[in-house]
């Protein structure tokens, strides 16, 4: 199996350096796995998610996605748009568009039509169970339907990698072990998932489990 | 779902600050649609005074601030005449008088015979044949519903309608013309006149004969076009410039309130924001979307805006004094210059905001609490 995610010596620090988030991280990650990374807040696993994806840049050290120098690529839009999937803790879909319109959000930098567009977000939604909702804003919808649906949003362009930050961890029990069973079948597809979380028993759901403490990865198990 | 549906439902987010924003714009539009509708029929108002009925252009005196205070000698008119190419040419004097409840109520002094040559039809009765008779204008007729044998006093003086005129020009058709002789009498003015019409042969070059009259008498001016009123009438340019300056500023407090309102909108959607560019959104997509927001928000501007000064410019035109004396027209032009400036009021509105949006960091727009 190909590597799709390598980190080497990955460091980050904020606020003029005075602060550590990344201390020498090294990772990699094999096509078609599902990880779960996890440690105490503050340890630097959502600055580690946040580089992997392109949205933040390391102070040094190496990070190639899908054979791509992140380092070395000036703008990292289209590799975001086209290679990453991301859900975050807080679903953050917009308020006033309906489920079906909040699918499509990642899908206007793509050359699709808007049929095209809604013909996919309906599929997307068949494919996490909540066709029925189509036309339902976020409020008349469950904080689990929620996250199904910022799932769908993040499949919208058929990204390799999904990141995913803490998606339980707004949800009920029943809602967490729905979402993750969600995750499981996109694995079960073939897709690379990098999962973040405190909870130990949803990380025991993934391949592989990684520990951090203070910018650094202690472990695999 | 359209990328113009989402500008559209962001636009709805907070509707009272949407509204507030729209009508505070759109006050700016109305007063440029209003004074563009007064200007407008000011400026036809005059072109048509300036060529009535059959004359190619007409001649009055240089340097006049005000068409009112051109005075040309009598003599001029048998001169300009006497110009090879001219047919006919026919001087008349112009005054304002109080009638009734007009204070600035049109009134006409030309010879009979140039009646025609001013344009003047007769729809109703006769001519004037005597001093105290004088014609109606149809439009001055039914608003002041007198019609011919009835009576009409000016300066205390009384004159019988003996006939109602039309003329094609709403403005002169709110007006009545009486004998030159009798008018210059009242006026103080024996022997002069306001604007002579110069009506040419077939086939001769207006151009030529204008400037043979600009070159032979130095201290008169013609007039072709509405282009030209300004060689005659100040007031005009100087009201032009003051609507150019109520649409800068227009540009310039509409701008500062679009700003503002995009800059909230901003702040309340930075978490939002950094998610869009999460999921690839490009800058110029984030730019696109608050700037079309802004722009939106001046369209609709627009369309309230035009409603706001049409509706004005009729409430306006119920005073008896301004309904005397104005005919408001709603042009292209007028329309276009409200338009161009909504629309740069959201372009230079928006853009600081859509900038500023553009430029977040999407790490640090993600942490935004």
């Amino acid at each position: 199996m190909n590597k799709i995610i390598i980190t080497k010596n990955l460091v980050k620090k904020f606020e003029g350096g005075t602060v550590k988030a990344l201390n020498g991280v090294n990772l990699e990650v094999f096509e078609g796995e599902f990880i779960a990374i996890m440690g105490p807040s503050g340890c630097g696993k959502s600055t580690l998610l946040n580089i992997i994806g392109g949205l933040d840049r390391p102070t040094s050290g190496e990070v190639v996605v899908d054979d791509i120098d992140l380092c070395k690529v000036g703008n990292l839009d289209d590799f975001r748009a086209k290679k990453i999937g991301f859900v975050f803790q807080l679903h953050n879909l917009i308020p006033v568009l309906t489920a079906c319109e909040n699918v499509q959000m990642p899908m206007f930098e793509l050359k699709l039509s808007n049929k095209e567009r809604n013909e996919k977000a309906e599929k997307l939604l068949k494919l996490v169970g909540l066709e029925e909702r189509k036309d339902f804003v976020p409020t008349k919808l469950s904080g689990g339907e929620r996250q199904k649906i910022a799932i769908a949003r993040a499949l919208a362009n058929d990204p390799k990698i999904l990141l995913v930050d803490e998606p339980t961890g707004n949800l009920d029990s029943v809602s967490g072990h729905e979402i993750i069973r969600v995750f499981q079948r996109l694995n079960k597809d073939g897709r690379t998932i990098v999962l973040v979380t405190h909870d130990k028993e949803i990380a025991e759901h993934a391949n592989a489990i990684y520990h951090m403490k203070d910018g650094k990865i202690l472990e695999q198990k | 779902m359209r990328f113009l549906a989402l500008i559209f439902k962001n636009m709805l987010r907070r509707k009272t600050r949407s509204v507030f924003t729209i009508l505070g714009i759109s006050i700016g539009i109305a007063t440029i649609i209003a004074l563009g509708a007064v200007m407008s029929g000011i400026t036809s108002s005059m072109e048509g005074l300036l060529k009535s009925g059959k004359a190619d252009f007409s001649v009055a005196e240089r340097g006049v601030s005000d068409l009112m205070f051109s005075r040309i000698s009598e003599n001029r008119t048998d001169e300009i005449e006497a110009l090879e190419g001219v047919r006919k040419a026919a001087g008349v004097i112009i005054g304002f008088y109080p009638v009734e409840n007009n204070p600035f109520f049109l009134v006409w002094g030309v010879e009979k015979e140039d009646l025609p040559t001013v344009g003047v039809n007769i729809v109703n009765g006769s001519f004037f044949s005597q001093d105290y008779e004088l014609i109606i204008g149809e439009v001055a007729s039914k608003e002041l519903t007198k019609n011919v044998g009835d009576k009409l006093i000016l300066r205390e003086k009384e004159f019988s309608i003996t006939g109602v005129f039309e003329t094609g020009s709403i403005y002169q058709d709110k007006g009545i013309a009486l004998s030159l002789r009798k008018l210059q009498e009242m006026e103080n003015q024996e022997g002069y006149v306001t604007i002579i019409y110069v009506e040419l042969e077939e086939g001769v070059n207006v151009e030529e004969v204008s400037q043979r009259i600009e070159e032979r008498f130095p201290d008169l001016v013609t007039i072709k076009s509405a282009s030209e009123l300004g060689k005659v009438d100040k007031g005009l340019e100087m009201m032009d410039a003051g609507s150019l300056a109520v649409s800068f500023l227009a540009i310039l407090i509409g701008g500062i309130g679009v700003t503002n309102t995009m800059m909230m909108s901003i702040y309340e959607r930075i978490r939002e924001i950094g998610v869009l560019r999460a999921l690839g959104w490009r800058r110029k997509r984030i730019l696109s979307m608050v700037l079309g927001e802004s722009i939106l928000l001046c369209s609709f501007s627009v369309l309230i805006g035009s409603l706001l000064g049409i509706l004005g410019t009729k409430l306006l035109m119920l005073h008896p004094v301004i309904k005397g004396v104005l005919v408001p027209m709603y042009t292209t032009e007028t329309f276009a210059r409200a338009f161009a400036v909504a629309f740069a009021v959201g372009l230079i509105g928006g853009s600081y905001p859509a900038y500023r949006a553009s430029k977040l960091s999407p790490s640090e727009a993600l942490r935004y609490e």
